[in-house]
């Protein structure tokens, strides 16, 4: 048997260095290819919450469940144990109103750090823009919260206590309360497809980052005046959490000079969570 | 700007860390510190996965890929699809993409039917009002219309199959990537599938199908790419790549046969009626040298394959072997129903479970006559056999 029948295809060894692939980071394109799949997004959502509560007896409950068995820890013992200034506020109704925009962020960032990898058997045949993965644990957790706020809303029933009128600050606040989440997940699913350690390191820093946080005391009764500005700038989430309380419940305006440090600091996540994450990305399938 | 449908790949590279590090903080430090400790590069070693691929592939074209297990047929599916990104090179594809590349390829096993369908049509792009205008067909088609609302993991494999190869075919992308997925379904489902592959194709789409069935390949695709460790070693007219590949793959079994053997071959020699070239409708003639080392019975079969080990034609005797005897062994078959074409000679000898003579390609031989006439695509014809027909009436 001869093996001249089949042509032999002579190939270099390595490619010629100047044909070498570089992946350019295309914002704009990249934004009107997500804008494109937003339906997506919306199903991804669904099917994170739908198989997250499927099987479950009470559904949909439970993200009720997890804030309110933290709002009732805090109140049964951890004012007992420290004193909390409150600023005359129930105190079952200060902690929860920390705890709600808290609970988005921490579900957010703790099912954003595997969902690259648990989306491997899609992310691996299909293509669609990977950042739709993210956003739509981050929708998940929105609709969560959502949900806990009606207990929010049994809170203010019980304790006779009104919103007030500095509710209109709510969305402001939001949106940076969005923006450094969505920074930060962005930066940790990428990191965590190539450094796997990372999604029991997130799971610690957000344990930590509960108490490091003025979810269950007031920002200004912990942090010294002078260190708010550099705090604002490391948790972005202090003077967000705190802007809530001052606008909902004291009718106050939030105090501006710390959030907009916590805005820019924000920006500056999701800009580096951005084009961390683009440029892992090209190896996502590669790994995961 | 290339139209909707079109495949292209420019001097394509892939390569994948041939070095497995665990993905930990331990793992990385112990890379990063070797990699402090030697000089720059050369801990890093890598696997070319595909190397120069250069190809172009016109809307409604349906191309076959074939290849050796790891000779990187799903590496490149994975790239057209954009899933990976090559390491040099540029691919351009154009349209919507329907990937099969896994039988359960997108379909999450918590949802349901329905919202799979759903799920899986968001992904190549579609908005719900057109998934839901399928929805019906695309159950029909899976046969699953009382599972519908069941979760998938529920599902038997056919069934998840039958529903992943419904919703890419169904959804009407403009290119249909197939990865080996149609081996699951059984028989009549398979035909249903080469069916659909049809009319996706008589649409216009593209499709690119990747499969060991060589005869499937040839029915579906006028053009076949055989990919030979990550080198694109033959592209053309899907006959000839599909028969040079089997040729291939019986030289490769040829060279794993090891000689060491209870019986051994001597000699095979093909030849047609009185010496002369092998004919259709004419005699062939095989002849075998066999030396036993004892003195004992076998059965000795006689295969005519395309390539693979999977013969044709295949006849068997028993064969009563002498100790250090030399048989010449002459085996006349009278009337060779083959198509003109290249074939295969394989040999084996067995005693019950015993191989004597393991089962291996021996020789090869032209056969001259008349060409099959063309299957439409997608009947697969299983082997080339030549018939004299009489026909009345037309």
């Amino acid at each position: 048997m001869s093996d001249g029948a089949y042509p032999t295809v002579a190939v270099a060894d390595a490619p010629p260095p100047e044909i070498v692939f570089k992946r350019r980071i295309e914002f704009l394109r990249s934004i009107r290819e997500l804008w494109a799949s937003k339906e997506l997004v919306g199903t991804l959502t669904e099917r994170n919450l739908r198989s997250r509560y499927k099987q479950t007896f009470l559904g949909f409950a439970w993200s009720l469940i997890t804030p309110v068995t933290l709002m009732v820890v805090f109140t049964v013992f951890l004012r007992r144990v420290a004193k909390i200034d409150t600023g005359g506020i129930p105190y079952p109704i200060f902690s929860y109103v920390g705890l709600l925009p808290w609970s988005f962020f921490s579900g957010a960032v703790s099912s954003s750090s595997g969902v690259i990898l648990s989306n491997n058997s899609l992310l691996n045949k299909i293509y669609c823009p990977r950042e739709v993965f993210l956003i739509s644990t981050i929708t998940s957790s929105a609709v969560d919260t959502a949900c806990a706020m009606f207990a929010l809303l049994v809170l203010f029933i019980v304790n006779w206590y009104a919103p007030t009128a500095g509710i209109v600050w709510v969305p402001l606040l939001t949106f940076v309360l969005i923006l450094f989440t969505l920074g930060v997940c962005l930066m940790i699913s990428a990191l965590t497809v190539y450094l796997r350690d990372l999604r029991y390191g997130v799971s610690i820093i957000l344990q930590l980052g509960l108490f490091a946080t003025p979810v269950a005391y007031s920002l200004s009764s912990v942090v010294p005046k002078n260190l708010q500005p550099a705090y604002a700038a490391v948790n972005p989430l202090g003077p967000v959490i705190q802007g809530y309380r001052d606008a909902v419940l004291l009718g106050h305006r939030p105090a501006f000079g710390l959030l907009g440090i916590a805005t820019v600091s924000s920006c500056i996540w999701v800009v580096a969570g951005y084009l961390v994450f683009k440029r892992l990305e090209t190896g996502f399938a590669d790994v995961a | 700007m290339l139209p909707d449908g079109s495949l292209r790949a420019d001097h394509v590279w892939k390569r994948f860390r041939a070095e497995k590090a665990p993905r930990t903080a331990k793992g990385r430090l112990d890379v990063w510190s070797r990699r402090l400790t030697t000089s720059r590069g050369s801990t890093r070693s890598y696997r070319w996965a595909l190397r120069d691929i250069t190809f172009d592939i016109e809307p409604g074209e349906a191309v076959g890929l074939v290849g050796r297990n790891g000779s990187g047929k799903s590496t490149l599916l994975k790239m057209l699809c954009r899933v990976m990104y090559q390491y040099a090179g540029t691919v351009d594809v154009h349209g919507r993409i329907g990937a099969l590349i896994e039988v359960r390829a997108g379909i999450h096993p918590e949802l349901t039917g329905r919202e799979n369908v759903q799920l899986y049509g968001s992904l190549l792009g579609l908005s719900r009002k057109d998934v839901l205008s399928r929805f019906d067909d695309i159950i029909d088609f899976a046969e699953i219309p009382e599972a519908v609302d069941r979760q998938v993991k529920f599902y038997s494999s056919g069934m998840q199959m039958r529903l992943g190869f419904a919703v890419a075919a169904f959804l009407e992308p403009d290119i249909l990537l197939i990865d080996e997925v149609l081996a699951v379904g059984d028989a009549s489902f398979q035909q249903k599938c080469l069916d659909r592959m049809r009319h996706v194709l008589s649409q216009g789409t593209t499709v690119v199908f990747v499969s060991h069935d060589l005869a499937a390949v040839e029915s579906t695709c006028q053009r076949v790419m055989w990919l030979e460790q990550g080198v694109l070693k033959l592209d053309g007219e899907s006959r000839e790549v599909v028969n040079s590949y089997r040729g291939a793959v019986e030289q490769m079994a040829a060279v794993d046969f090891a000689g060491d053997t209870e019986i051994r071959l001597t000699k095979a020699e093909v030849d047609g009626a009185g010496g002369t070239a092998p004919a259709t409708d004419e005699s062939l003639e095989v002849r075998l040298q066999l030396e036993s080392n004892s003195t004992r019975k076998g059965l000795l079969l006689i295969g005519i394959s395309e390539g693979p080990a999977s013969p044709i034609i295949l006849v068997s005797n028993q064969v009563a072997f002498n100790g250090g005897a030399t048989h010449d062994i002459r085996c006349e078959i009278e009337r060779l129903p083959l198509p003109g074409g290249r074939y295969y000679l394989w040999v084996g000898a067995f005693h019950r479970n015993q191989d004597l003579l393991p089962w291996h390609p021996v020789a090869s031989f032209e056969v001259f006559g008349p060409r099959l006439d063309r299957a439409p695509s997608a009947i697969v014809r299983l082997g080339p056999i030549s018939l004299k027909t009489n026909w009345d009436g037309i």
